[in-house]
């Protein structure tokens, strides 16, 4: 058990066999922070515990983004009647194993958790028009059979390259499988000219997913809206620069685009959707 | 969590001889070629994950298979005399982004090798890493050595192509030492166990660079020999350091005639205390070091 100051506990949940969800704030579209919110408001989730920002968070002021101060958070909520557990946290800075450890405290001991997900954007070539897969990771045979049989191939090879290092969702995973409990993370493309925008198309994707997986209900409907909004906005912006329209067509045609026209698409669409928010 | 050891050897007298990354990767090189050397026999080590974030994952078939972290081994020889335990560290357990170990994981590290060593009757440890000197690279090593008590001082001048601080000309004897290398210095003093670290010297102008520098490893090897009463075998290092060399040379023939002029001056710069005078004046070696500060911008030479 982690140290108990690691954790503040609000209240006990009443939870059986329940799933974890859990969503990293800074994450390729904003796939992980939009899902748990979305997931949240939807289901009515109360928050029920919070890790402690001091033991993981260097808290020597804030960050600024998109002209607002910016903090972090790690918060806990359960919704009862869907036995479900959704964790939406900013990625630690330090002392991840310990982090990692209280997650899973409270997990297995406050929440009975019988698996775990988590989401994560990865960066993909492809246009935003196109569909986007869920190219899930599993901890178990037992896992990848069950997700088979909802429509997703678990087939991915993947060694980390010299340079990088792992995900906090495969630590995370690495870490429950450590304590008996099996998980998925649930990956999905995010084209490279929305990484630092929102990828709606992407979040549907995952809710979509989720819902049929642990039988939420949940009508997600809206977010259709926020696909074609963005589909508007990014079209505006291709009938003002008809070049930027021409890449995307390359890209919807599989055709790669050289790295000066992927730097100017990238940093267009950045610009207009941030201008137009 | 902690120490994990698959057997427990009976040791005797044992000398603990610990090795981290750092600058030119000195310590690391020298630690591991003796261990190699010795033929030592791995025995146990540090859980590396309440230290460290995992380096590699690895994903078969959409199912992940492992992790993999910087690992954290110990290593014993019987020689039949002073037994031998070696540990080494793939990494430094560091906080806020330093490459170097500090804070309290840095110090409760420290703590679980000590508790190794003393476990196995060991009351003597060496360290050793890098010293950043204004030297020239085609020039012989040396090693700076910094015992964690007076009475060792004696002990550690008599040992072959070393110097302390105090024969560091400007430093009065002073000195910081970066990183696990310094700090398992201190927390031994701490725990009434005597040792040394012992740190090769580097040239100024390549500590920056991410060269390994095995010339300079060569010369602590030779020194743990020799304290240790062992046969120093060079073969393997000293190809490696010649090879090393041949690259440093291609590298330092490309750099422009005026900073390999102002380099070249180091092969005459003697910055140690010495009976005869050098061949250039003291105001000629001032005006060296401070053209060569200037040059790579660099804070004033550390150790770690």
């Amino acid at each position: 058990m982690a140290n108990k100051q690691t954790v503040k506990i609000l209240k006990e949940p009443a939870l059986q066999s329940s799933s974890l969800v859990v969503g990293w704030s800074e994450d390729a579209g904003k796939l992980g922070g939009e899902v748990i919110g979305y997931l949240k408001r939807k289901l009515g989730a109360e928050e029920f515990a919070e890790i402690e920002l001091e033991c993981f968070f260097p808290l020597g002021g804030v960050g600024v983004e998109d002209d607002v101060a910016q903090y972090p958070e790690s918060k806990f909520y359960c919704c009862s009647d869907k036995n479900l557990v959704l964790l939406g946290s900013t990625p630690p800075r330090f002392d991840w194993y310990q982090f990692l450890t209280s997650v899973l405290d409270v997990a297995q001991n406050l929440c009975h958790v019988k698996e775990v997900y988590t989401i994560g954007g990865m960066i993909s070539p492809g246009a935003h028009t196109t569909p986007r897969l869920i190219m899930p990771i599993v901890s178990s045979k037992e896992m990848k059979m069950s997700l088979n049989e909802f429509g997703v191939n678990v087939d991915m090879d993947y060694e980390t390259p010299p340079g990088q290092r792992p995900t906090l969702s495969s630590y995370l995973l690495w870490a429950a499988k450590g304590r008996g409990i099996p998980g998925a993370s649930l990956w999905v493309p995010v084209p490279f000219y929305l990484v630092s925008s929102e990828d709606p198309r992407a979040w549907k994707r995952v809710i979509e997913f989720l819902d049929n997986r642990l039988g939420l209900g949940i009508d997600y409907g809206d977010l259709n809206n926020e696909i074609a909004e963005q589909n508007k906005k990014i079209a505006q912006l291709t009938g003002q620069v008809p070049e930027l329209g021409s890449y995307i067509q390359k890209l919807e045609t599989n055709l790669a685009l050289s790295s000066e026209e992927g730097e100017k698409l990238a940093k267009e669409v950045e610009d207009f959707l941030k201008k137009r928010e | 969590m902690g120490i994990k050891l698959f057997k427990e050897p009976k040791l005797e007298n044992p000398v603990m001889i610990a090795g981290w990354p750092g600058i030119g990767n000195i310590g690391l090189v020298a630690v591991d070629h003796l261990r190699t050397m010795v033929s030592a026999e791995e025995f146990g080590e540090i859980e590396p994950w309440e230290f460290f974030y995992p380096r590699k994952v690895f994903i078969r078939n959409g199912e992940l298979l492992g992790l993999e972290f910087p690992i954290n081994k110990f290593y014993f020889k019987q020689t039949g005399n002073r037994d031998l335990i070696f540990f080494i560290g793939e990494e430094q357990p560091a906080e806020g982004g330093s490459a170097y170990a500090e804070g309290a994981k840095a110090y409760r590290m420290a703590n679980m090798v000590l508790d190794v060593a003393t476990q196995f009757g060991c009351r003597r440890v060496y360290t050793s890493g890098a010293a950043v000197a204004p030297i020239h690279h085609t020039m012989k090593s040396r090693v700076w050595a910094v015992p964690n008590s007076e009475d060792l001082v004696s002990e550690v001048r008599s040992y072959q192509n070393t110097v302390l601080m105090s024969d560091i000309e400007g430093r009065g004897g002073q000195g910081h030492i970066t990183g696990l290398n310094g700090l398992l210095l201190g927390v031994a003093k701490r725990r009434g166990l005597e040792a040394v670290c012992v740190m090769g010297e580097i040239p100024v102008y390549l500590h920056g660079f991410p060269f390994v520098y095995p010339k300079a490893s060569k010369s602590v090897l030779e020194v743990l020999c020799s304290v240790l009463g062992l046969e120093p075998e060079l073969q393997s290092i000293d190809e490696f350091a010649q090879q090393q060399e041949r690259e440093i040379e291609n590298l330092y023939q490309k750099l422009p005639e005026e900073i390999k002029g102002q380099l070249e001056k180091l092969k005459h710069v003697t910055y140690t205390r010495q009976a005869e005078p050098g061949i250039i004046t003291e105001e000629d070696k001032k005006k060296i070091l401070e053209d060569i500060d200037k040059m790579f911008k660099k804070q004033p030479p550390k150790e770690g």
